[in-house]
């Protein structure tokens, strides 16, 4: 059983004392050289070393919550030092002792150092005034130990007398300690008394040490024995020993979390003991090196021991935690439970215990779950390898289940699931994969074809293969390998949620490929990796000992944040990393994905994605910068430089000539300017190749530039500059360029180039004035008579074909991308503007009135109005009874040949709501239902509604190829298995209608009405056909058809009103009518608002100011926004200075009516009315039996027997 | 029975998983091989279920195998629509089914068993159920005769039959992807445990590194509107039908599920019409046609009063 992992060694003289910081993976070891040594043993990097003490140290103790050390040793000192990196120094020494230090302490409250000296005596120190406040004699040898309580006022000690005593100090906390110095040493002992002194060594002792929480003590001796005491509030004994070192026992210490004890001796072993059973379980043997000292972290499962020529830090067990996850459910182990945590509402249950699994001191090393069967595969690795198989209980039980009870166990080293109902499992001797079956009998072997150390899940029927140097993957069923790729030993594999990718991690490698191994990358890191999982979005996110970092597709990886402790990654949800951390408790992590989102969709080359990050983030900083560079995405850069170097460059880097010749500016130095020049030049844009000449007094090339793109003006500009500059050479050069003969000539003269001077004018034809330059030269013709004669020059300057000066034609076109666009649109500060404003209902109708307020203007756009209703509210859904599984009671003794039962038979049977019928394809009963319940006589308009319903309710496959497809039936509960109860699929749903009812309110808002009243009788219409199983829904189906009709009722009189006033313009009467029993629909305020608001504008055009005066009163009462408010009391007022009506209508609002829904007249109460069998509109008698106007399908004032509640 | 060899195991994995298309393409193995006429004949179903109109140039003509000469036949059967035609090739295959039963005939013991399966297969499509059990039902030991029969079975809403033969071929079938496949098609008619043995096993074959076939994808889609995960269902039906464009139960599937309580209505119908038009015989598009039929028969039985006008004002 090798259970002892050793995380850390170190080769130095010999180690005496060791120290385990509490929080920080810090160790400090006292060596008997004389140093201390400060090690990260997680790094594996000696942080500090300590060199004050003369001779060999023994004692070196952490300090629980401050950043001090406090350390013993052999020149009778101790010494506190400040281990804080910046000031790390001694900070004081305590002298007293008279001889070897052996160990000292910090209390874990109190400013106190316990310390143990060869003088025999224990003495505590005040840390902060730095004295010895009290010194416990008795003991008579050297004292080698002595330890406070982790919690009461007691210290036990151990010393070479054999003995080991326990003292009490409660009277050093209550008593002011004494300050009376080296002279009151007397004093002291009535602080501190002797509570027990233990006998039963037969040589000295080395340690003792109190159990955290048990009122036990241990104790390591010379005799080779490791003893335990118990102690009561009056006496303590010994209990037992263990016996088992063959030399002295330097160190024995409680297990800080199990019921073990780990103990090292001279013997050069370390040994783990069953604390309960006092039986050795395992024992770790060092060659040459005697131990002489063991410590255990005080939290973690962690270990040092120091020895002869060293020290090692080490584990007992593995620490990750053996688990999966399926979906968003999380399988994990946990002392032994098996357990669940939920992602998303992060219920953690227990289900399994699997104590009895191996054995009782190992954690087991993997867990494989199976959804289908709901069973878990473990493995663990003590007893060479084994597995358990046992299925999770349905629900959580008050006593968790023993896996023991029904598990089925094998030998393996590896085992996991491959199918729902097989599982592979590693002989890693015989080199044999078994398949076996849930009942765990073999089903078939595989000879591994590579060395094969681990095997683990390669999708269906497949395994990956873990062996040296390679990574295998392998279909069980062709026997055959698919795939390989060389890796380091593969310790975990990790799917991504789609099965589409798979990391394969080992120490310091990890291998992302596709799911059959034909591309792949690899990760290489310094330090260890430990987990591993997939964001959504197919990045890898994984954790090494000290870093989150994530990983993209192609490679590319880098650091999400720090740890303290390693942690186990289970899933990457957004910006959450769900881990395990060391004891297996679900942690979350909150971390900022901006960085590899931002890389991955530059990858994908998502412009949207980056811009709409590169906006609403912080991301900023050097790395971004020269990791765009790098890609070769200088523009992008561009946006996120505030430097104005860097931004000069990225944008000379990209083209980007505007940001250049900006930043140039800014910046002004010659060589930018330069730069400047070269890059405009190789663009063509001359006007900031001009610029820069200009600003860099680049005489000569302007010129040149000039010349080139013709700019005379600008040339005899330069030539003017040359002229009081007085630089013949650039004069001559700006006169040759501008074509100016006679300046040429006269730069010449002043020069004295005569000769030239005079050959210019005269090929020139300018001979008056060669023979002024003769005359001036002091010549005559005849001196010149040599010279030929060249005859007329008939160079000209080149003519200007185009007008280039005057344009600006970039030869090398950029191309604005999509950054610049979005920059020019916007600035980047701004925050993004929301792809769809869910304006609130209303603000949206009151924007929605103002149209109407227009005097009914055709308003084409409509208003985004769809909340107000909260039609997104759940209505209760219908919960069904608790499924049973029946057999079918079927047609056993019918012929083979001789068709059973359809289940639309079934459907028809267990159903009296017509929708289900029509599910059923028996449409000729759904018609009669409708007809019967609800009264409707015509279906000619619901003709597409019941294809489409039975048309959704049955699909079809071939499972065999070639064979007519099989009808498969759509069933509202999945769940459901009985046939007396199976209903049909939910085609349309009460939601959904809400949603179109809420469309139709949209467009009343929108002013489209005619098309509002298609989507109100469309919805009326689908209303009928919709599946209802509980009361509240037929309570909610009701409100729906009632709101239906109320507003279809409404638009059907607003459209009349509107035929009339323009077929029928003078009709006033009738128009105002109607225009008043519109107010008097039942519609949500922001409607009846609108209504209102109509009702008072007609009425006061009709001069009507008393009625629109009473409108205005009850659209107040909506508290519609303060401008219509104000608009209402102007009506009001002018109501009350004019109360009277130009025209007399029918409307009475003082006694209750009903509006008929075929003559849009009142029906007062108490007048008799007929209604619609469906909707229950009203309707005047005189309608009876008629084909009812509002969705033409029911008779008016039929019969009809209602819905029937089923349910 | 006699175990396949790597490669024929592969083909016929291809076949029941509908990985027709990559099943076409694979070459053949050598003709003395003992692989090469199953190879074959599964080749030539695969064909049939693409393109029936291409078996005839698959299977050599001079062939006196009597699997080949079945799977020629029905492809002919399924690929012409004349009934005479229809009739001969059933007319042969009948014969066949008959002949195997002789001494001196050219093909093995399999072979026979694929004439039974194909002459069965045709039954069924003639909807002769009665005889395509009769062929079938010899108290087979032959596993595509079982998926065959229980595929009718399953048609003729007789589970409990359908059941029956899936335990019988438990006690002598090995542990076979087929027999899986026939669980899981029963699952879809009659579940009892909400459709997940089906959807495992689906998802389990999608996941399989060494095949792929778009086909599963469309049978895990349908699986998931049987389990009413409509968004799900979609995602599957969608990425299949990238991979074979206008496959016909792909469409018709995609048609149910965008009708399944959906605000885009248009998305259903075009969907529809799309597959009325390219597949004017898929039996949803027939049966909805009759549907449609019955429904202007039933509405005309009622008698609709005139509208209420009111008299004129």
């Amino acid at each position: 059983m090798s259970v002892m992992l050793t995380k850390f060694e170190s080769k130095s003289n010999r180690v005496k004392g060791l120290a385990f910081h509490p929080t920080q993976p810090l160790l400090a070891a006292a060596l008997h050289n004389g140093s201390i040594q400060l090690w990260n043993y997680r790094m594996g990097v000696l942080v500090d070393r300590f060199e004050e003490h003369e001779g060999p140290v023994r004692a070196v103790n952490f300090h629980l919550s401050r950043a001090l050390l406090a350390s013993g040793g052999d020149d009778y000192k101790i010494k506190v030092w400040d281990i804080r990196p910046q000031n790390r120094r001694c900070l004081f020494t305590l002298h007293g002792h008279l001889d070897y230090v052996r160990t000292v302490q910090f209390h874990h409250e109190m400013p106190w150092i316990i310390s143990t000296s060869d003088d025999q005596t224990i003495r505590i120190w005040n840390s902060t005034s730095r004295n010895c406040i009290a010194i416990l004699t008795g003991h008579s040898h050297y004292v080698m130990s002595a330890l406070f309580h982790p919690k009461d006022d007691l210290v036990v000690s151990a010393s070479m007398d054999q003995t080991v005593r326990v003292w009490d100090i409660s009277g050093l906390r209550k008593g002011s300690p004494n300050n009376g110095g080296p002279g009151g040493f007397e004093t002291f002992d009535t602080f501190s008394t002797v509570k027990y002194v233990l006998e039963g060594h037969d040589r000295g002792v080395n340690y003792a040490t109190f159990h955290p929480t048990l009122p036990l003590i241990i104790s390591a001796a010379d005799d080779r024995t490791i003893k335990i005491w118990r102690m009561s509030e009056t006496k303590a004994w010994e209990v037992d020993s263990c016996r088992g070192h063959f030399n002295n026992v330097s160190t024995a210490l409680f297990h800080p979390k199990h019921e073990l004890i780990v103990s090292c001796g001279e013997d050069k072993t370390v040994r783990v003991w069953d604390l309960a059973k006092r039986t050795a379980i395992q024992t770790f043997r060092r060659e040459n090196d005697r131990f002489w000292v063991l410590a255990a972290h005080p939290n973690l499962n962690l270990f040092a021991a120091g020895h002869d020529s060293g020290l090692i830090v080490f584990k007992l067990e593995r620490e990750r935690p053996a688990f999966s996850v399926h979906q968003d459910t999380l399988y994990y182990i946990r002392d032994k439970y098996v357990r669940s945590y939920d992602f998303n509402t992060g219920a953690d249950l227990g289900w399994l215990s699997v104590r009895k699994f191996g054995s009782p001191y190992v954690p087991p090393k993997t867990l494989s779950f199976n959804p289908a069967e709901r069973a878990v595969l473990i493995t663990i690795s003590s007893d060479n390898g084994s597995y358990e198989l046992t299925s999770l209980p349905q629900q959580v039980q008050g006593e968790v289940k023993d896996s023991s009870v029904d598990g089925k166990k094998g030998s393996g080293q590896s085992a996991i699931f491959v199918a729902r109902n097989r599982f592979a499992v590693l002989q890693k001797q015989s080199q044999l994969i078994e398949v076996r079956d849930l009942a765990s009998s073999v089903v078939k072997t595989i000879k591994a074809p590579v060395q094969t150390n681990e095997i683990f899940y390669g999708g269906t029927a497949s395994l990956i293969l873990s062996s040296t140097s390679t990574v295998v993957l392998y279909d069980i069923q062709q026997q055959k390998t698919l795939a390989e790729i060389n890796s380091p030993p593969v310790k975990y594999v990790v799917w991504s949620s789609d099965g589409a990718y798979v990391a394969l991690m080992s120490k310091h490698t990890i291998t992302i490929a596709n799911k059959n191994f034909s591309q792949h990358s690899l990760i290489h890191e310094t330090i260890r990796i430990k987990s591993g999982a997939w964001d959504d979005s197919g990045v890898f996110i994984y954790s090494t000992l000290n870093h989150v970092k994530y990983c993209l597709p192609q490679g590319d990886h880098g650091v999400i944040c720090t740890l303290d402790n390693p942690v186990y990654l289970t899933r990457v949800k957004g910006k959450t990393v769900h881990c395990l951390d060391r004891s297996a408790r679900p942690r979350t992590i909150t971390f900022d994905p901006t960085e590899y989102r931002f890389k991955l969709a530059l990858l994908k080359n998502n412009y949207e994605e980056m811009l709409y990050i590169i906006r609403t983030s912080t991301l900023l900083g050097q790395s971004i910068i020269a990791y765009l560079q790098q890609k070769g995405f200088p523009e992008i850069a561009l946006h996120f430089v505030q430097d104005t170097n860097t931004r000069f460059e990225l944008a000379l880097e990209c083209g980007n000539l505007e940001v250049a010749s900006e930043t140039a500016k800014t910046i002004d130095r010659a060589d930018c300017w330069e730069r400047l020049a070269q890059q405009a030049l190789k663009q063509g844009n001359h006007k900031i190749v001009e610029k820069a000449y200009q600003q860099t007094k680049n005489f000569d090339k302007l010129s040149f530039l000039y010349l080139a793109t013709g700019s005379t003006d600008k040339l005899s500009k330069m030539q003017k500059i040359a002229d009081t500059r007085n630089d013949p050479m650039s004069r001559f050069h700006n006169a040759l360029y501008a074509g100016d003969i006679l300046s040429r000539i006269a730069v010449m003269r002043d020069v004295a180039l005569y000769p030239l001077a005079y050959l210019t004018a005269k090929t020139n034809g300018l001979d008056e004035l060669a023979q002024e330059i003769l005359e001036s030269a002091g010549l005559t013709e005849a001196d010149v008579d040599d010279v030929p004669s060249f005859g007329l020059s008939t160079l000209k300057t080149p003519p200007i074909v185009t007008t280039t000066t005057d344009l600006n034609w970039p030869a090398v076109s950029t191309g604005q991308n999509f950054f610049d666009r979005a920059l020019e649109n916007g600035s980047l500060e701004g925050g993004v503007e929301p792809a769809y404003v869910n304006g609130d209902a209303a603000a949206g109708a009151s924007s929605a009135l103002d149209a109407w307020a227009k005097d009914e203007e055709v308003q084409d756009d409509l208003d985004p109005e769809e909340g107000g209703w909260e039609l997104d509210a759940d209505g209760g859904e219908y919960q069904g009874a608790e499924p049973e599984v029946e057999d079918v009671p079927q047609e056993e003794d019918l012929p083979g040949s001789t068709p059973g039962a359809s289940e639309t038979e079934h459907w028809v049977r267990n159903s009296p709501l017509a929708v289900d019928h029509v599910c059923a394809g028996s449409f000729e009963t759904a018609m009669q239902l409708l007809n019967r319940q609800l009264g409707v006589v015509n279906f000619v308009e619901l003709k597409p509604l019941f294809l489409a319903i039975y048309r959704s309710s049955h699909t079809y496959l071939t499972p065999v190829a070639s064979m007519p497809p099989l009808q498969l039936h759509i069933r509202r509960n999945p769940a459901e298995a009985s046939l007396t109860r199976v209903l049909p699929g939910v085609v349309r749903s009460l939601a959904s209608l809400r949603y179109e009812l809420s469309e139709g309110f949209r467009l009343v808002s929108g002013n489209q009405l005619a098309e509002a009243r298609t989507a109100f009788r469309s919805v009326l219409r689908a209303l009928l056909l919709v599946p209802l199983s509980s009361d509240d829904e037929a309570k909610q189906w009701r409100e729906l058809v009632t709101a239906g009709r109320e507003y279809l009722l409404g638009v059907s009189i607003e459209l009349e009103r509107r035929r009339i006033a323009e077929e029928e313009p003078d009709n006033v009467r009738r128009s105002l009518e109607l225009a008043a029993y519109f107010t008097q629909c039942k519609l949500q305020p922001p409607h009846a608002q609108i209504a209102l608001r109509s009702a008072v504008s007609v009425f006061t055009k009709a001069n009507n100011q008393a009625d629109a005066a009473r409108f205005a009163k009850r659209l107040l009462e909506l508290k519609p926004d303060a401008k219509i408010v104000a608009q209402a009391r102007q009506r009001i007022a002018a109501g009350e200075r004019n109360p009277r009506n130009a025209v007399d209508i029918t409307y009475d609002e003082f006694t209750p009516f009903e509006i008929c829904a075929a003559s849009y007249t009142p029906i007062y109460k108490g007048s008799s009315a007929v209604y619609c069998p469906y909707m229950n509109a009203a309707y005047l008698p005189e309608f009876k039996g008629k084909l009812d106007p509002l969705i033409e399908m029911t008779e008016i004032g039929a019969v009809a027997s209602g819905l029937p509640a089923p349910w | 029975m006699s175990v396949d060899s790597s490669e024929l195991y592969n083909v016929k994995r291809q076949f029941f998983l509908g990985s027709f298309k990559s099943l076409i393409d694979m070459p053949l193995p050598d003709p003395s091989s003992a692989d090469y006429i199953p190879t074959l004949v599964y080749k030539a179903r695969a064909q049939i279920a693409t393109d029936p109109a291409e078996v005839a140039s698959l299977i050599p003509a001079d062939s006196e195998n009597v699997a080949l000469k079945a799977a020629a036949a029905l492809g002919r059967y399924v690929s012409t629509s004349e009934d005479a035609e229809q009739e001969a090739a059933l007319e042969e295959l009948r014969d066949l089914a008959v002949e195997i039963e002789g001494e001196d005939v050219e093909g093995s013991q399999r072979d026979k068993n694929s004439v039974l399966v194909l002459a069965g297969t045709a039954f069924a499509r003639a909807g002769d159920v009665e005889e395509a059990l009769e062929t079938l039902l010899v108290e087979t030991e032959d596993l595509e005769a079982v998926a065959v029969i229980v595929q009718i079975y399953l048609s003729i809403n007789r589970v409990d039959r359908a059941r029956k033969e899936f335990e019988r071929a438990k006690q002598w079938a090995e542990d076979d992807l087929l027999l899986q496949l026939i669980e899981s098609s029963i699952g879809l008619v009659a579940t009892r445990d909400g459709y997940s043995n089906s959807n495992s096993f689906y998802t389990e074959q999608l996941g399989n590194p060494s095949l792929s076939s778009p086909h599963i994808l469309t049978a895990r889609g349908v699986t998931r509107i049987l389990r009413n995960e409509v968004p799900e269902a979609k995602s599957d039906l969608e990425e299949s039908l990238e991979q074979q464009k206008g496959d016909a139960e792909t469409l018709a599937a995609s048609v149910v599920a965008a009708g399944i309580d959906s605000k885009n209505k248009d998305e259903a119908e075009q969907l529809w019409t799309r597959l009325t038009t390219e597949h004017p015989l898929h039996p949803l598009v027939v049966d909805v046609a009759q549907k449609g039929d019955l429904f202007d028969e039933f509405c005309a039985k009622f008698t609709v009063p005139p509208l209420a006008v009111p008299a004129a004002a």
